[in-house]
């Protein structure tokens, strides 16, 4: 049996799919032999973008970069390789009493992905990006160098990367600061919204919360369009909470974890089981507010909860459509949006409501910026193409953008805010389809 | 604990598995060929779980120089020690590749295992665990070289265990089937044959607690092993296994 190192890959939103080379390595000069032999090489960390952007003809995956280097117990600052998971760093870190000052809605992604997606979470409006509390990492370049990068040396590099999806070169290690936090449970309020008018106005209220999000249930039409549920959180002090959770506040009972085993069949997510399932959602919560403290992985990683959950939309698979639009006419522009899902019937199982924040100018490849932002997800099916259309028109009418990080179909004009990566050396899918539409 | 081959994905697994177990070691001797990615390990596990090692260079194909091994001592030694090698096709032929195999897997090995075994049984206690392999169980076409090395290493294994029985010290023989590991990084395995190495780690160490002779990391390789063992000969050898 010979090696054979081409094999199908696909990420989160399994579509697209590629038969392509993919690799890993943990010795550095090895990975600076893969670098140097071929000509378009693209990293890989766990594949929890949705669509094309760490796919290309040489993929090198970061999964054996899984070491961590140091801890500072008493700063709350810790330097591992690219490949660990956030998963992995919350679970020695949590029980010590520090927690990510940012994190996804997932935390089954690496250190390198979240670098290079700069990834956000639900406290972009009051605690900015990933890379904010990036010290510093060990990039290698082109040529196979190993380059340091931070605000004081190489901070081209160092700005260029952040938000750039791999296309500066593969981070082999990182230092970043955590946050403290005396407990591991959230204190959350969940207010139920009948229309965009309302849940507009509760976001602004809730400015002053470290996290707000809403779901939405984005197959409402006429009045009740914006129909959701903004959910606002604190890390809860250890005197405040509950004594069954007071008595250990840094560690959690281990849960059980349910797998989906396969594929779910095209007909199961249908626009009747999606308006179900929303309306199952809004209806369980029966209460306008309900005040509660939950652990942080309920609060931050709902969907966590069951593995494989991607399978669910069928081999065919399905896309994330993130977009944001500036906060002036966020109202107007969301309106128009969930108009247009609402009348194609292309119904969205998930929808995430978010205000973002201020962005730093200085991390110029991100892509928040001050204004609303919406996650949808669609089944991949023959409407898509044109209801992306439709949106992506929307979101350019309004001086918007969307996630490349989750992009695979979107027009090239929205996303093409990559600036200072010139290298022929790393080259995605996603790359080369943005650069060939423009 | 002692680790011969640490820079084996299994090994490694193995270790994290015991640490979170809540095993305590004063000291995890870790014997490696290659220091560099051998010390980041040293220094993960040290962030992770505030466990103490110490890094110890081995290369089997050099002569050994057992006296930096005195004061290494444990009740446990894990041995992932391996070297796959070219199969039949391109290695047979080559004799620096079947010496290699032969070394690394058995003869150069063996000795290194007798001079820690010879502890354990002194203190009359402990458990020695040697990774294998199904390829062991029956000379196969494809790479006989390498099982033929696993063969030997598994009835030196065995043997030991029969010898150190009543010395109070055990021996626990793993017979990993296809794993998703460095060695076999490329090759089109069945992913319902193949084993991660976490889920490899998993096993052993249960396997490890419960005292148990002979394991097979995925039950199913107990069943295949069985049935290739037991095809009769003038049929085996017509078969391109
Ligand atoms: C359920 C779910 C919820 C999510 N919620 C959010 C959210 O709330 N906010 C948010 O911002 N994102 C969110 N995401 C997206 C996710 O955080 C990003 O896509 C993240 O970058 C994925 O990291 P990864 O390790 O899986 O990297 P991959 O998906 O493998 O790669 C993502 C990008 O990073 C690059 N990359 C990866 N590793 C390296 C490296 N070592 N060096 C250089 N480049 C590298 C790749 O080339 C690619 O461009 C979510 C995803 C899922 C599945």
């Amino acid at each position: 049996m010979k090696p054979n190192f081409i094999q199908k890959v696909t990420n989160w939103g399994n579509f697209p799919v590629v038969e392509k080379e993919m690799k890993s390595e943990d010795s550095f000069k090895k990975i600076k032999e893969f670098v140097l032999n071929h000509n378009e090489v693209i990293a890989r960390g766990n594949g929890r973008c949705y669509g094309d952007a760490s796919l290309g003809e040489h993929i090198f995956s970061t999964k054996k970069l899984n070491k961590f280097i140091s801890f500072d117990r008493l700063n709350g600052i810790i330097e591992c390789e690219s490949g660990v998971l956030l998963s992995d760093v919350l679970e020695i870190t949590v029980q010590q009493g520090y927690f990510l000052y940012v994190t996804p809605g997932t935390k089954f992604i690496s250190v390198g992905g979240a670098i290079a997606s700069d990834v956000h979470g639900k406290n972009h409006h009051s605690e900015g990006c990933f890379s904010e509390y990036v010290i510093e990492f060990k990039l290698m370049t082109e040529n196979g160098e190993i380059i340091t990068c931070s605000r004081e040396s190489n901070a081209e590099k160092f700005w260029a990367t952040v938000g750039g999806m791999g296309l500066t070169g593969i981070i082999l290690t990182a230092k970043f600061k955590l946050k403290n936090i005396d407990s591991a449970y959230i204190r959350q309020e969940s207010i139920k919204a009948e229309n965009l008018d309302e849940i507009f106005r509760l976001f602004d209220e809730s400015e002053s919360w470290t996290y707000t999000v809403a779901w939405i249930d984005c197959l409402q039409k006429g009045k009740n369009i914006g129909r959701s549920i903004l959910m606002r959180g604190e890390h809860a002090f250890q005197h405040e909470l509950p004594q069954s959770m007071a008595n250990s506040p840094l560690r959690l009972k281990k849960k059980f974890q349910p797998t989906v085993p396969f594929y779910f069949p095209g007909f199961v997510l249908n626009a009747l089981t999606v308006k179900i399932f929303n309306l199952l959602y809004y209806k369980k919560q029966s209460k306008k507010e309900v005040k509660s403290f939950i652990d942080y992985e309920t609060y931050f990683y709902p969907l966590d909860f069951v593995n494989d959950w991607n399978k669910i939309y069928g081999k065919s698979g399905f896309i994330q459509y993130q977009m944001v639009i500036p906060k002036e006419s966020g109202k107007e522009g969301m309106k128009k949006i969930l108009e247009t899902i609402a009348n194609s019937g292309n119904g969205s199982f998930l929808a995430v409501l978010k205000l973002f924040g201020k962005d730093n100018p200085q991390a110029y490849n991100s892509f928040p910026m001050e204004g609303y932002t919406l996650a949808l997800d669609f089944k991949v099916n023959s409407k898509l193409k044109k209801l992306v259309e439709q949106l992506d028109n929307i979101v350019q009418e309004f001086g918007g953008r969307i996630y490349l990080t989750k992009d695979s179909m979107s027009k090239s004009s929205l996303t093409n805010y990559l600036k200072n990566i010139q290298s022929p050396k790393f080259v995605s899918l996603q790359h080369k389809r943005i650069i060939n539409n423009n | 604990m002692i680790v011969l081959g640490s820079t084996s994905e299994v090994a490694q697994a193995f270790v994290e598995k015991a640490l979170q177990e809540g095993e305590k070691y004063e000291k995890i001797y870790l014997f490696t060929s290659s220091r560099e990615t051998t010390e980041r390990f040293a220094r993960h596990i040290d962030v992770k779980f505030l466990q103490q090692s110490e890094v110890i260079e081995l290369d089997l194909m050099k002569e050994i120089d057992y006296t930096r091994f005195e004061n290494v001592s444990s009740n446990l030694l894990f041995c992932a020690t391996g070297y796959l090698g070219d199969g039949t096709e391109e290695g047979l032929y080559d004799n620096k590749n079947t010496e290699r195999i032969i070394n690394i897997n058995y003869s150069k090995l063996v000795p290194v295992m007798n001079y820690f075994a010879q502890k354990f049984e002194s203190r009359r206690s402990g458990t020695i665990i040697g990774l294998s392999s199904v390829a062991g169980d029956r000379g196969r076409q494809s790479n006989f070289i390498y099982g033929s090395a696993k063969a030997a290493f598994t009835a030196y294994l065995s043997g030991l265990r029969n010898y150190l029985f009543d010395k109070k010290v055990h021996v626990l023989t793993i017979k990993p089937g296809f794993m998703e590991t460095k060695m076999t990084e490329g090759l089109p395995l069945n992913p319902k044959l193949t084993a991660k190495p976490k889920q490899a780690a998993a096993v052993i160490y249960n396997a490890y607690k419960k005292q148990k002779n002979v394991a097979y990391v995925l039950p199913i390789w107990g069943i295949i092993m069985m049935i290739i063992r037991n095809i009769p000969e003038f049929i085996f050898k017509k078969l391109k296994l």
